[in-house]
């Protein structure tokens, strides 16, 4: 793609004697800075394949939950400033379209604009290519007070989440009436993405906190090795996985028996943000971080096993008779046979911002997210025993919190983030 | 002016006029095309879709008088503006008009060519043809009604300046008697006709910073000229002593802005960019308490530019509703509700009339930080929806 096709009509550029050549260059996957728009192709012809880096954006579920966890995060919690719904419907709406032209790599709007307005698209990530985004949006409880007048459209596994033994939660870095999940490969892909919503929805929605992740700390694919989070363990091992369509449609899709149908396909996002005391836990010795986990740090290993990936024994015993895996420690707690089987699925990032003013210590630790089915039955009662319970207690503290409704994918351009809903 | 279309109109003959196909994909029509499918529609309602490759109307021509237009998107993920242009003016827009969304304006249109703007699409222009004879209704004369704001806009510049050279004087007066209480109280009262018209100040180059700059500009406060240098001596020094050079300077700042300002024609684009620029200096510097730093009624200038953005964008409202009433709708409400935030901190007892800056949490400058921003995005597209007007 290199000359545009002549113009038809007047410019309107050329009118307003700005001279933009008529050849632009552009980036693989049609992206490229300054492309006449005229010369590629419209979003409703059929293309090429999708290229390996493109996460298709319609779909069932909605992408960023049972999505391969891509490297970085750029989260962000918005809360409504108004109460005219049209307006929210029409934020929703341009977030639906530019999310859909951001997940293919492409600009939110024409790059050729009037010079004497502010340009479409924010430009950071133009060139950049999809970079395997997705964006996940979801609805906060609060969305559900009488503002908009939605009240009976909230769903009851929606239920505020109850004070947990441990918390010690920021209001600022909590709750929100809306939320937005990007990931990528790119880091300034995913920002790009909160940026451009939030000026979309300037007026009618504001951010009321933001959490940018640098590393992924979960795998959510069978062909993903599990990463290590700031403390050094692979945590998240048996994590459900992408592959696991039963145990995905088991444990994180909504099914019929939700009491709203237009959550149906959707999914529930808890998001904490959980400090660690980094400064305390390096100076702690290795066979109690261990104990801790009650996993080996080098291999991820259980510590009733040679490898990462062998069955956790959780009864097993030491000559002595002691248990093997001690009863609080982390693996026990958090796995499935301490809570009827429930899973959720994990998908956390390392985040880091700097140092905290007053001790000087880093703040850094995990942006801890999981999707589930119902939060009541799921994250509720697992974090209520790890709260109570968790050895690794003593080196993290729960900072911020946040519940979503996240609704079902996308049908197609048209549809837009909980249409439904209003319906 | 009523926008319902006659039904008188609507009688007329269609075929009377050359008409052009609504999917032609090249501007540069022909006046022969005729119509492959019989007009079937209201010729008073152009049904536009919004699609990916080009917007299409419903009908191949439409009849001069009242015409509403009925604009939907149906997939276009990249597009969200709708505009019907005479040559390059834009006559009638919708915005906000993401895939699934629709809304509607009207226009009174005489026979003529004209184009469907859709920006982004494959196709963005499309002929758009009005036949029929030319409407009894006045057209909008949208141009009128911008330059009236225009000098609207001039004689307000004119009045403010007026008022700044005015209240400078007992500034002066006061700094030279040494009645620090009278001082300040001049200063709180001078200030904001400054503040309400900084960007035109700011385009005669050297005058702006020798009347406001500050510390943060580079300079050691005492090497200062201007308003700051005498809120430094005034508050932070507690002192008028030095200050009689500086407030004469000042005088004379002032009145060499009033020759340059005197007898300016604006253009409708220049206000436009004059109304943002103000709130962005809310933005920069009052709303983070940088602006008074030493007397701390950041408040009062943050007012003031917030009058300042109001007043152009007031003048430029009655020609830019024609071209979009939502957009004129969105940016007034949004003022308005900015307008009454502010209010929530007025003070009677303070001699600036609004609480220091210093009184304020941090959940107040957010909020005003958030309502600034409310009312600056919108503001940023007029200038490009009046410039060729």
């Amino acid at each position: 793609m290199t000359e545009a096709t002549p113009r038809s009509g007047p410019s309107r550029r050329r009118f307003l004697g700005v001279a933009l050549g008529a050849a632009g260059v552009a980036a693989a996957g049609g992206a490229g800075f300054g492309v006449a728009r005229a010369t590629e192709p419209s979003a409703t012809e059929p293309t090429a394949p999708a290229p390996s880096d493109q996460v298709p954006f319609y779909g069932e579920h909605q992408a960023g939950i049972a999505t391969p966890a891509q490297d970085r995060l750029a989260f962000a919690a918005f809360d409504i400033t108004t109460t005219d719904v049209h307006a929210v419907q029409t934020v929703l709406g341009s977030w639906a379209a530019a999310a859909a032209r951001m997940t293919a790599g492409e600009a939110i709007g024409p790059t050729e604009t009037a010079p004497q307005a502010p340009p479409a698209d924010t430009g950071e990530a133009f060139g950049l290519g999809p970079a395997q985004l997705t964006i996940t949006v979801g609805f906060g409880p609060s969305f559900f007070d009488d503002r908009l007048g939605l009240a009976r459209k909230r769903p009851a596994a929606l239920a505020d989440l109850p004070t947990f033994p441990g918390d010690a939660l920021d209001p600022d870095r909590s709750h929100g009436d809306l939320c937005v999940q990007a990931c990528a490969n790119d880091p300034q892909v995913a920002f790009h993405v909160i940026r451009n919503f939030a000026r979309i929805g300037r007026g009618t929605v504001a951010m009321r906190w933001s959490q940018l992740g640098f590393g992924r700390t979960s795998s959510t694919s069978t062909s993903q090795e599990t990463p290590r989070n700031l403390m050094g363990f692979k945590d998240g091992t048996n994590n459900l996985k992408a592959e696991d369509t039963a145990e995905l449609n088991q444990f994180v899709w909504v099914g019929n028996e939700t009491d709203q149908p237009w959550m149906k396909g959707g999914s529930y996002l808890v998001a904490r943000r959980v400090r660690m005391l980094i400064e305390s836990w390096d100076a702690d010795h290795l066979a109690d971080q261990e104990t801790i986990f009650g996993r080996r740090k080098d291999t991820g290993a259980p510590l009733t096993g040679r490898s990462e990936f062998d069955v956790v024994d959780l009864s097993a015993q030491a000559p002595d008779g002691s248990l093997v895996i001690e009863t609080d420690a982390h693996i026990r707690l958090a796995a499935p046979s301490s809570h009827g089987g429930q899973r959720i699925l994990r998908r956390g990032y390392s985040y880091t911002d700097g140092t905290d003013p007053q001790t000087g210590q880093l703040d850094a630790g995990l942006f801890f997210i999981a999707f589930q089915k119902d939060p009541r039955a799921q994250f509720v009662p697992i974090q209520r025993m790890l709260g109570q319970h968790d050895l690794l207690n003593e080196y993290i503290k729960h900072v911020g919190s946040a519940l979503f409704a996240v609704p079902p994918g996308l049908s197609e351009a048209g549809d837009w983030f909980g249409k439904s809903l209003f319906g | 002016m009523s926008l319902r279309r006659s039904r008188l109109m609507s009688t007329l003959s269609l075929g009377a006029a050359a008409a052009v196909l609504a999917g032609c994909s090249s501007g540069a029509s022909t006046s022969d095309e005729r119509p492959t499918s019989s007009p079937a529609g209201d010729p008073h309602t152009a049904t536009v879709t919004i699609t990916s490759n080009k917007c299409v109307a419903d009908r191949a021509s439409y009849e001069a008088g009242g015409i509403t237009f009925k604009v939907s998107n149906k997939d276009a993920t990249g597009i969200t503006e709708f505009e019907l242009l005479d040559g390059e003016r834009i006559l009638g827009e919708k915005e906000n008009l993401p895939p699934g969304f629709a809304g509607s304006f009207s226009l009174n249109l005489n026979p003529g060519r004209y184009e469907m703007y859709c920006p982004g699409a494959t196709t963005p222009r499309v002929p758009f043809t009005v036949t029929g004879t030319a409407t009894s209704v006045p057209v909008t004369d949208t141009k009128a009604l911008l330059n009236q704001g225009t000098a609207s806009y001039g004689a307000y510049i004119e009045a403010q300046i007026w008022f700044l050279v005015t209240n400078v004087q007992p500034l002066v007066a006061a700094v030279k008697s040494g009645d620090l209480a009278a001082a300040k109280a001049a200063y709180a009262k001078a200030r904001p006709y400054y503040e309400r018209i900084e960007p035109v100040a700011e385009s005669f180059q050297d005058l702006d910073p020798a009347i406001d700059a500050r510390a943060d500009d580079g300079l050691a406060p005492t090497k200062l000229t201007g308003f700051h240098r005498i809120e430094y001596g005034l508050w932070s020094v507690g002192s008028g002593a030095g200050l009689a050079p500086v407030a004469d300077k000042l005088a004379s700042d002032v009145g060499k802005l009033q020759k340059l300002a005197t007898g300016l024609h604006y253009q409708p684009a220049e206000l436009a960019n004059g109304a943002v620029g103000l709130l962005d200096e809310v933005s920069k510097s009052k709303v983070t308490g940088e602006e008074e730093r030493y007397s701390h009624i950041d408040l009062l200038d943050f007012q003031a530019n917030v009058e300042g953005s109001e007043q152009a964008f007031a003048n430029l409202e009655p020609g830019l509703a024609k071209i979009d009433s939502t957009l004129t709708d969105t940016i007034s409400t949004r003022f308005a509700a900015l307008d009454s935030l502010l209010d929530k901190y007025r003070d009677k007892t303070q001699p600036s009339g609004f609480v220091l800056y210093t009184a304020l949490s941090r959940a107040d400058v957010t909020a005003l930080a958030r309502s600034v921003q409310a009312v600056a995005e919108p503001l940023s597209r007029v200038a490009s929806k009046v410039v060729n007007v």
